[in-house]
């Protein structure tokens, strides 16, 4: 009987092992290797059909229909297309993809722009459609975990047009699988001017409870047919429409601690509040002033600190978004029933508004970049978007303070998450008072009397 | 016979106090950025490298050993190459200077 049990349990391993290599083995090998790699038409092989319907995905438009943002006309799409805010001043349209002024230094010039991670070649640029926009697909750069990014930089062609290269090699094909936290954080750990600018986070075993059990971006992000899940974070507003949750039934549902109390917590506190207790990346930018930097080029002067650095702000949020020119941020209340108690990392910056309407300007960074005249930035902007007076405009463009409230999502940790006596105690991280309890209900919110019972109890059985 | 002892019992202390600050200050973190003028590494599964960066301000070419698998990994497929501008950390350990960050320090 012993001895048969063995022999079955060594049959199932087997079974198992074989079937976790073939799952990792992407079929079609053969043909690539016979026929080479041709770019999305290769794809379409097994895949018809996918690279048009990936041009109406937000990857490729930088941009969709927008419900729960303040002031935003509903049927008209948004994002980093044509968004104007302060952590990036800039956007696609504005700040295009080109080739820079030269340095009045160095002479030297360089390519640069907020399009430089869109997955075409930007020929085929942000929210292109067509026969030549799905043959301008770079599929590998997400989904092979053998590109070579020297081949994924911009040059001028023959009609002096900027284009983004690609590694169209067989060798890159051979190693297509579903996107690591590699092929994700290429683009994704860069944003907003450098590593851990504007997100804060790094995905690792060291940073995320889900990245030490070994989990890529794609297990909670998980796309259907490239619509890709995520969250309601204030400042990211364009979607697939799909929403991310942590109570998915597939991850952790509704009541996910043993403990009752916990679970009666959660429906008022995020998940976040405990279990991404710091933040990190940069918390103020100044678009106004531009930092000569070694290369006698210039960059926006901006403060940062690491990954798990800072410490959230909290506030009610219904998933709602208040967006004016000085601030984006949650709305929500104590007693809208929607609401819960939510972590945000604070950034602000600066940047220059009109004086006439008071709006947020938006800038192309080419010029500052060159010569740091940030002046010059807002006048080309202002003529690319078509604006009335431009050289007036950015003559007499006011510098000003925008604040954003970022969702903080990532950074998960379970063995730091907040204790008891984290919130419930005098000078506790929540701030009852600007959540809006009143005196007396925060001296009952601030007693070990909440607690003590139950923590004494569970110490006992710990030591 | 006393004031001997006394002497010896001082160097003592100063001798271990010594030790103890050299051994401080050798595993003190020097933040530095720099432009990569060489990358050196051995092949798809080397565990370790060195990329020499020319310091900015003092122009000179201080030489780190790389062992973080973000880092070689980015080596690898090239997502950092020489001429990249780089923010980094390391640590002086048995006379090399060890990467504790190694950061590109640009964005889009």
């Amino acid at each position: 009987m012993k001895k048969t049990s063995v022999i079955a349990a060594m049959f199932c391993l087997a079974v198992a092992a074989t079937t976790a290599m073939a799952a990792s083995e992407h079929p079609g090998k053969e043909s690539i290797e016979k026929s080479g790699y041709k770019g999305p038409e290769t794809c379409e092989e097994c895949h018809p059909g996918t690279a048009k319907a990936f041009l109406d995905t937000v990857h490729w438009k930088h941009a969709s229909k927008v419900t729960n943002v303040d002031g935003l006309d509903p049927k008209k799409e948004y994002g980093m297309k044509n968004r104007v805010y302060v952590m990036c001043n800039g956007n696609d349209i504005v700040n295009n993809l080109k080739e820079i002024p030269k340095s009045p230094v160095t002479g030297k010039s360089k390519f640069t722009g907020c399009n430089t991670c869109h997955p075409g070649n930007h020929l085929s640029d942000v929210g292109s459609t067509g026969p030549e926009a799905e043959a301008a697909i770079d599929c590998l750069v997400c989904h092979s975990s053998d590109y070579d990014f020297r081949q994924r930089k911009a040059f001028k062609n023959e009609k002096g047009q900027v284009v983004m290269g690609q590694d169209r090699s067989t060798k890159a094909a051979l190693s297509i699988n579903k996107p690591t936290v590699k092929n994700c954080m290429t683009c994704h750990e860069a944003a907003g001017g450098g590593v851990i600018v504007k997100r804060g986070f790094s995905f690792t075993k060291d940073t995320d409870a889900h990245a030490a059990k070994g989990m890529v971006c794609a297990d909670c992000h998980k796309a259907k047919h490239h619509k890709i899940p995520t969250g309601l974070d204030p400042n990211n507003w364009a979607n697939d429409g799909v929403l991310i949750s942590c109570a998915d039934t597939s991850c952790h549902g509704t009541k996910p601690h043993k403990d009752a109390d916990l679970n009666r917590h959660c429906a008022k506190i995020a998940c976040q509040t405990c279990h991404i207790p710091r933040t990190g990346g940069a918390f103020a930018k100044d678009f106004t002033v531009w930092e000569q930097t070694p290369d006698k080029f210039y960059e926006p002067t901006t403060l940062k600190k690491e990954a798990n650095e800072t410490i959230p702000v909290y506030a009610w949020y219904n998933g709602t978004v208040k967006n004016t020119a000085h601030f984006i941020g949650p709305k929500g209340s104590r007693k809208d029933g929607k609401s819960k108690i939510t972590p945000f990392k604070i950034f602000q910056g600066k940047a220059y508004y009109n004086k006439q309407t008071g709006e947020l300007l938006s800038m192309d960074f080419a010029p500052p970049m060159s010569d740091g005249d940030t002046r010059a930035g807002v006048l080309s902007a202002a003529k690319t978007l078509g604006l009335k007076n431009p050289e007036k405009i950015a003559k007499e463009a006011v510098p000003g303070w925008q604040t954003i409230y970022f969702g903080s999502n990532h950074l998960v940790t379970k063995s730091k998450a907040l204790f008891c006596s984290n919130c419930h105690a005098p000078n506790g991280v929540l701030g009852f008072k600007d959540l809006g309890y009143s005196d007396k209900e925060i001296v009952k919110l601030t007693s070990p009397e909440l607690y003590m019972e139950k923590v004494a109890k569970k110490q006992k059985e710990e030591w | 016979m006393k004031k001997a002892v006394s002497v010896m019992v001082l160097v003592a202390i100063a001798a271990i106090g010594l030790l103890c600050f050299s051994g401080a200050a050798m595993a003190d973190e020097i933040k530095m950025v720099g432009v990569i003028t060489k990358i050196e590494i051995a092949g798809k599964d080397a565990n370790t490298a060195t990329a020499t960066l020319k310091d900015n301000k003092t122009e000179s070419l201080i030489v780190i050993t790389v062992n973080d698998d973000l880092t070689l990994d980015k080596f690898k497929d090239h997502r950092i190459v020489e001429g990249d501008e780089i923010r980094c950390k390391y640590e002086v350990i048995d006379g090399k200077n060890v990467s504790k960050l190694f950061r590109k320090t640009a964005g889009c």
